[in-house]
């Protein structure tokens, strides 16, 4: 834990001199009558300084819908991404500004969530690909902890969207492998602690807004063991993501 | 024949004298023009054009940091704790939030009276946790210090689940924080939190849901 903490501060650190070090900027010319600059990432923040017509701002960097500018004679502030697309670089092309990633054709995706695994709480928690729009690699790792004992639980499987045009709600279908580990935390102690297994899944999945969707799955398990009896496990979650 | 031979020499002269000539003054785009039959008055441009990369804008939506404060773990006193945070900033509203923290639990007020009763182990004192959590900066404002001085801030409240270690076994937990994030400069912020834990054990004789309330004060950059 102490090496951890050591690395975080030496990340930070290192993130502080990035911050300073930077020096080669975008430089984009407004072509509103005035651009606003906020004195915080934030709607609310007031507007601090304006850049008129035709001057240059140069922007420093980004955090979430907002852009640290500074204008011709120095003054630092905060530019809203829309203000800031109808900008031009100094060529006449549009400004570099990335629109949000598109919902049905987006490609990486990383969430997490609660759910029931086998009766346990379970804490999940995953990463996915898209091949293509309906068909995405999916890797989980999830913990369920439950009174008997508590489960890691790895997977890798391939998820079809059906219909991914569909924007609020749309199905999902899955299957794949994975392995698993009981920790037993209450006699008898399981027979087998470390299984492989596979799954089958049903979902959904929902725009929320921006870069921010929801998913929701139920999964069925067969665990494989030696003792000649298959076990079946059900399991469904929730969860909240990012897309990228 | 003298004048026979002197004439050669002469002759021999004349021509390498001419081919130096030559080979020192044409310059080499001049034989490519008259090679090429374009009219050697006009010069070609040998120009390359330089490529302009548009500088790519760099996004700071990531939070990294450390904390370290006080957590009161039911029935065990109040201990040190200190951990690591990482968040990821998803709107001006909303971000995701990992927490990993640990400490070490004291003694319970029964062993304090009967230093013969042991009610956990020495190693099973070590309380280890992380969270995920969701964020909701609910009061994003500013903070005056003196006359001059405007500092940005956000009051967030959090909520989410995650895992506790503690007396050596791994528990489901909820938490519930309420959090100030204060802007020292636009990538470095300090933030003070008050979190709690709240998780099923039955290490005192029944079962019971227990809230372990922890107060921190942590510095964490952007990036």
């Amino acid at each position: 834990m102490r090496r951890l903490l050591a690395c975080v501060l030496l990340l930070t650190a290192l993130c502080v001199d990035f911050a300073v070090g930077a020096e080669h900027r975008l430089e984009l010319v407004v072509t509103a009558p005035y651009l606003e600059m906020h004195s915080g990432p934030g709607r609310g923040y007031p507007v601090i300084y304006v850049i008129g017509r035709d001057e240059r701002v140069t922007v420093l960097y980004s955090r979430t819908d907002w852009y640290k500018v500074r204008a011709p004679e120095g003054q630092e502030g905060w530019a809203r991404r829309t203000d800031l697309a109808s900008t031009l670089l100094p060529s006449g092309a549009a400004a570099p500004i990335p629109p949000y990633p598109d919902f049905a054709s987006h490609r990486w995706e990383v969430g997490a969530g609660y759910g029931v695994y086998y009766r346990e709480n379970l804490v999940t928690s995953y990463a996915d690909f898209g091949l293509t729009d309906s068909i995405d690699v999916e890797a989980v790792l999830q913990q369920a902890l439950g009174t008997l004992d508590n489960r890691v639980v790895a997977t890798i499987g391939l998820r079809h969207t059906f219909i991914p045009e569909w924007k609020w709600i749309s199905p999902t279908a899955g299957l794949g492998t994975g392995y698993q580990h009981i920790a037993d935390k209450e006699p008898p102690a399981p027979r087998q602690s470390d299984n492989q297994l596979a799954y089958v899944s049903l979902g959904v999945r929902g725009f929320i807004t921006r870069r921010f969707m929801w998913r929701a799955d139920w999964r069925h398990y067969v665990v494989f063991n030696n003792l000649n009896v298959y076990e079946d496990l059900e399991e469904w979650k929730f969860g909240l993501a990012v897309f990228f | 024949m003298e004048i026979r031979l002197g004439s050669f020499f002469l002759a021999a002269a004349l021509l390498s004298g001419c081919s130096w000539f030559h080979r020192g003054e044409r310059p080499q785009n001049q034989v490519v023009a008259e090679d090429t039959g374009a009219d050697p008055s006009v010069i070609e441009p040998q120009v390359t054009r330089r490529a302009v990369k548009t500088p790519k804008i760099k996004a700071k939506d990531f939070e990294i940091g450390a904390y370290f404060g006080a957590l009161s773990i039911q029935d065990f006193g109040v201990n040190p704790v200190y951990g690591a945070r990482l968040a990821y900033h998803i709107s001006e509203d909303v971000f995701f939030e990992a927490l990993l923290g640990t400490s070490k639990a004291g003694t319970t007020s029964l062993e304090d009276e009967f230093p013969d009763i042991t009610v956990i182990s020495d190693a099973g004192r070590r309380f280890t946790y992380y969270d995920l959590d969701l964020g909701y900066n609910v009061l994003p404002g500013e903070v005056f210090i003196g006359r001059g001085r405007a500092f940005n801030s956000q009051l967030y409240v959090t909520v989410g689940m995650g895992d506790v270690k503690f007396a050596e076994t791994d528990q489901f937990a909820l938490n519930f924080g309420v959090g100030e994030r204060l802007l020292i400069t636009d990538w470095l912020a300090l933030h003070l939190d008050v979190r709690d834990h709240i998780f099923e054990t039955s290490l005192t004789g029944r079962t019971k849901n227990t809230d372990n309330i922890e107060a921190t004060l942590g510095l964490t950059t952007f990036f």
